[in-house]
């Protein structure tokens, strides 16, 4: 499976000079908790709703502070085209929740380890019906129970 | 996706009781209305690049006014 097939939310990017402000009231409006900061359309960092605490609220940094005063830098990405596999290894190694996907240097996505656990659960779930089906009914030919 | 300038972008909300989204396209910078995206935010009027991802669709404007 390739990367970009598993993002499933639209990224939102905002420019390292918009304000901790403009972030915080981009974050409401759009229901997001992370945003990328480009420049052009290359990701340079990410800002999320716990940096804006963490890093501007806790240390009472002003709203009109800039972006790239709070967000962390560099950006972990992974290709767009790359195996799957390789975005868990980047996890892992990186122990971040967000990649940023990218195409020849340009962002298209976000790739949040939520939502990988999401499809995990449901691939989980569809392996083990089988296995459950034997263990309430008893017998090894029993039907499979249909998905609701 | 392809959309136009005035169309707007709905984003379904992620969790149960979240509201969906939406925003207004200002400038389209793909190739034949594909994305990137300028969009503009509900009433705040902040202004943000926009990739738009499987939870995301289009309302085209000629749609919105009928």
């Amino acid at each position: 499976m390739r990367t970009i097939e598993a993002v499933r939310r639209s990224g939102i990017g905002i420019t390292r000079e918009q304000t901790v402000q403009e972030a915080a009231s981009i974050m409401e409006h759009s229901g997001v908790g992370a945003l990328v900061v480009l420049e052009g359309t290359a990701p340079v960092g990410i800002v999320t709703d716990r940096d804006l605490v963490r890093r501007v609220l806790a240390h009472g940094q002003p709203s009109d502070a800039r972006v790239d005063s709070v967000m962390s830098s560099p950006v972990i990405t992974v290709g767009a085209d790359a195996d799957l596999h390789a975005a868990y290894a980047l996890f892992r190694t990186h122990g971040v929740r967000r990649l940023a996907v990218i195409r020849e240097g340009k962002f298209l996505g976000m790739l949040t380890v939520d939502d990988l656990l999401v499809d995990l659960a449901d691939d989980l779930t569809d392996l083990s019906r089988p296995i459950s089906a034997e263990i309430y009914h008893a017998h090894h030919n029993s039907t499979v129970p249909a998905v609701p | 996706m392809r959309a136009a300038v005035g169309d707007r972008i709905i984003i379904k909300g992620h969790r149960i009781g979240e509201p969906d989204r939406d925003c207004e396209v200002i400038e389209v910078h793909g190739q034949d209305g594909g994305p990137p995206y300028v969009v503009r935010w509900g009433d705040s009027g902040h202004e943000t690049l926009f990739f738009p991802g499987p939870d995301a669709s289009v309302q085209s404007k000629e749609h919105a006014h009928t």
